[in-house]
C-alpha cells in the first residue's frame, strides 16, 4: 500500500489520543524518575564505596554504570507501548477507533508513529541526563567518560534507543494480546525470566542462546566495550530492531484478520 | 441506504447470522428486532466493518464500509455504550476521531452541544452515568454529519425524558433523508419509533414490513353477531374459515377478511349486528414470530 493521503489524519487522531490520558503522561513521567533517580542512586553509591573497593576499578565502566536505571525504566516503557493499545480494548474504543479508520494498517502505522515519536525523545532525554548527571556525581574520585568519546556518545545514544525499541515491543504485545496483565506478564518474562532459564542451560549454550536476549543485547548497546560472547552494539541494534520489526508485523497481519 | 446479501457469520462453534439479506431504506426509521442474541448486533458489526462475514457482504452506499474514505462522513454508530477510554474527556474522545476523518473541531462542540453534553466536555467520561455515555455516543456517531446511522439498543440507560429526545432524534433525522437504522430486543420501543421493522430470530430473517403490514399480516379474527348464528356457521366453515362460537349469536371468525365475512352473510341473507376486527398488537405479532427462535428462554412460556 502506498502512502495513503490519510495516514496524517490518523496520526493526529493518535497523538490526541496519547496525550489525552493519565496512563501515558505517568508512565513518561515514570520513565525518567527510574532512568534518573536510579542512575543518581547507582553513581552516588559507587563514588562513596569507591575507595573501600579496588578490586571492582578493574574494567569499570563509567558509561553503563551511569545508565543503570534503564533496567527500571524498560519496563515503563514497555507498559506504555502496551496500555497504548490495550486501553483501546479494554475500554472498547477500539471499534470506534476501527470505524473511523477501517484500514487497520494505518492504526498500527500512526499509533508505532506516535509512540516511537515519544518514546525517542523521552529515552533521549532521560539517558542524556541521566548519563551527565553521572559524570558530575562520579567527578574527582571515579573515572568519567566524555560525550566527545564516539564509543561513549555511541553507548548513551542506544540506551535511549534500547528503551525507544523495547515500547515498540510492548505495543506490538498489545496488538496480539490485547489484554494488559497479559502483555505485562509476557513483556517482563521476555527481559527477566528468559535470562534465568538460560542461566540453568549448559554454559556452551548459554553463550549462544544468551546473546539473543533483550537484555543481553541492551547491556552490549549500553556499553562502551560489549560483555564477552555478546554481540557488538550494532548487532545488537539490529537484532532488537529485528525483533521489533517482526513482532510488528505479525500483529498488523493478524489484526487484519481477526474481528475487532 | 444498507445493503445485506447472503450474510453468514460463522463463530468457532456458533452461526451467529445465517444468509441474511436485507436492505435498509433512507428517509424513514428501520427497527431491527430480534430476541436477545439473535445476530442484531453482529450484523451491525459487519456492517461496519469490524467483524469480517464468513459469507456474503454488506454495503453501505453500494460500498464495503473497508472502501469508504472518511467513513465517519457517511456512516456513524452507536454500537456500545461508553465504548470510551474512562480516563479520557468526553471532548478529547470526540476530538481524536474527528482528526481521523478531517472534521474540524468546531463540530465536536456542535455535537457536544446538541447532545446536552457541553457542560461537561472536559470531565472524564469514566465518571458519566450510563445514560451519559449513551449520548456521547450518539454525539459521536453524529460527528461527521452522516447520511446513514446504525444505533444498537440506544435507549438502554436513558431515562424517560431521554428516551423521548432519542425517538425525536430518529424520527428527525430520516425526515432529513437518512438512513436510520435501530436495533431493539423491545416491540414496544420500536412500535412506537419505527416505519419499517425488520424481524430476526437465531440469525434468520423472520419478517420484514411497515408496522400496520405486520399487524396486518398476523392472523387476526373477526367476531360477527347476527341474526342467524347457525347458518352463519355453516356458510362460514363452507368457506375455509376457522369459526369459534364466543356465545349465543356471537361468532369469531379466523382465516377470512371482515370484508369477506360481510359479503357472505349478505349473499346468506343474514343480517349483522356486529362485525368487528380483532387485530393483534404488534407485541403479540412479535411474540409469536420469534417464539420458535428465543436463544435463552426462560423455561415455561
Amino acid at each position: 500500500m502506498s502512502a495513503h493521503p490519510t495516514l496524517a489524519s490518523v496520526i493526529r487522531s493518535e497523538w490526541i489520543k496519547f496525550r489525552s490520558v493519565r496512563s501515558s503522561i505517568m508512565g513518561v513521567a515514570i520513565t525518567f524518575v527510574l532512568t534518573i533517580g536510579i542512575g543518581a542512586l547507582i553513581t552516588a553509591s559507587i563514588r562513596t564505596h569507591w575507595s573501600a573497593h579496588p578490586a571492582a576499578h578493574i574494567g569499570f565502566d563509567p558509561v553503563t554504570t551511569s545508565l543503570g536505571g534503564t533496567l527500571f525504566a524498560q519496563f515503563a516503557v514497555g507498559v506504555i507501548g502496551a496500555l497504548f493499545v490495550t486501553s483501546e480494548y479494554s475500554s472498547g474504543s477500539i471499534r470506534a477507533t476501527f470505524a473511523a479508520t477501517p484500514r487497520r494498517v494505518e492504526v498500527v502505522l500512526a499509533k508505532l508513529v506516535v509512540l516511537v515519536g515519544s518514546l525517542l525523545v523521552v529515552s533521549e532525554v532521560a539517558v542524556f541526563v541521566t548519563f551527565l548527571m553521572g559524570q558530575a556525581i562520579y567527578a574527582g574520585v571515579v573515572p568519567t567518560a566524555s560525550l566527545s568519546t564516539p564509543t561513549v556518545l555511541r553507548a548513551v545514544l542506544f540506551g535511549g534507543l534500547y528503551l525507544t525499541l523495547l515500547g515498540i515491543i510492548g505495543m506490538a504485545l498489545g496488538w496480539l494480546l490485547r489484554q494488559s496483565a497479559a502483555c505485562i506478564s509476557v513483556f517482563t518474562s521476555l527481559i527477566l525470566v528468559l535470562p534465568i532459564v538460560t542461566f540453568l542451560l549448559p554454559s556452551s549454550w548459554q553463550n549462544t542462546i544468551g546473546r539473543f536476549e533483550p537484555s543481553t543485547l541492551g547491556q552490549s548497546m549500553e556499553s562502551v566495550s560489549p560483555p564477552a560472547h555478546a554481540f557488538s552494539a550494532g548487532a545488537s541494534l539490529l537484532v532488537l530492531a529485528l525483533y521489533a520489526a517482526v513482532l510488528m508485523a505479525v500483529a498488523a497481519a493478524a489484526l487484519t484478520r481477526r474481528d475487532a | 441506504m444498507i445493503a445485506i446479501e447472503h450474510l453468514t457469520k460463522r463463530y468457532r462453534t456458533t452461526v451467529a447470522v445465517d444468509d441474511l439479506d436485507l436492505v435498509v431504506q433512507p428517509g424513514v426509521v428501520t427497527g431491527f428486532l430480534g430476541p436477545n442474541g439473535s445476530g442484531k448486533s453482529t450484523t451491525m458489526r459487519v456492517i461496519m466493518g469490524l467483524d469480517r462475514p464468513s459469507r456474503g457482504r454488506a454495503t453501505v452506499n453500494g460500498q464495503p464500509y473497508h472502501d469508504l474514505r472518511d467513513p465517519l462522513r457517511e456512516v456513524g454508530a452507536l454500537l456500545e455504550a461508553k465504548a470510551v477510554n474512562p480516563g479520557r474527556s468526553a471532548r478529547n474522545h470526540l476530538r481524536a476521531l474527528a482528526a481521523s476523518n478531517k472534521i474540524p473541531y468546531s463540530r465536536v462542540d456542535e455535537v457536544l452541544e446538541f447532545v446536552g453534553l457541553a457542560s461537561v466536555a472536559t470531565k472524564r467520561v469514566g465518571d458519566f452515568s450510563l445514560g451519559m455515555g449513551q449520548r456521547l455516543g450518539i454525539a459521536a456517531a453524529l460527528l461527521g454529519d452522516p447520511g446513514v446511522l446504525l444505533f444498537d439498543e440506544p435507549v438502554n440507560g436513558l431515562d424517560p425524558e431521554g428516551i423521548r429526545w432519542i425517538r425525536d432524534l430518529f424520527r428527525s433525522l430520516a425526515a432529513e433523508g437518512r438512513t436510520v437504522f435501530v436495533s431493539s430486543h423491545l416491540m414496544s420501543e420500536m412500535a412506537v419509533t419505527a416505519d419499517q421493522i425488520i424481524v430476526i430470530g437465531r440469525g434468520h430473517l423472520i419478517t420484514q414490513g411497515s408496522v400496520s403490514d405486520l399487524t396486518a399480516a398476523a392472523k387476526g379474527a373477526v367476531v360477527v353477531r347476527g341474526n342467524d348464528r347457525e347458518r352463519l356457521e355453516r356458510v362460514l366453515r363452507a368457506a375455509g374459515a376457522t369459526v369459534e362460537i364466543v356465545n349465543d349469536d356471537a361468532l369469531r371468525v379466523g382465516e377470512l377478511t371482515a370484508e369477506a365475512v360481510g359479503q357472505l352473510a349478505f349473499d346468506e341473507g343474514v343480517v349483522l349486528f356486529e362485525l368487528t376486527p380483532e387485530r393483534a398488537s404488534l407485541e403479540e405479532v412479535y411474540m409469536t414470530l420469534t417464539a420458535g427462535a428465543v436463544e435463552y428462554g426462560s423455561g415455561a412460556s
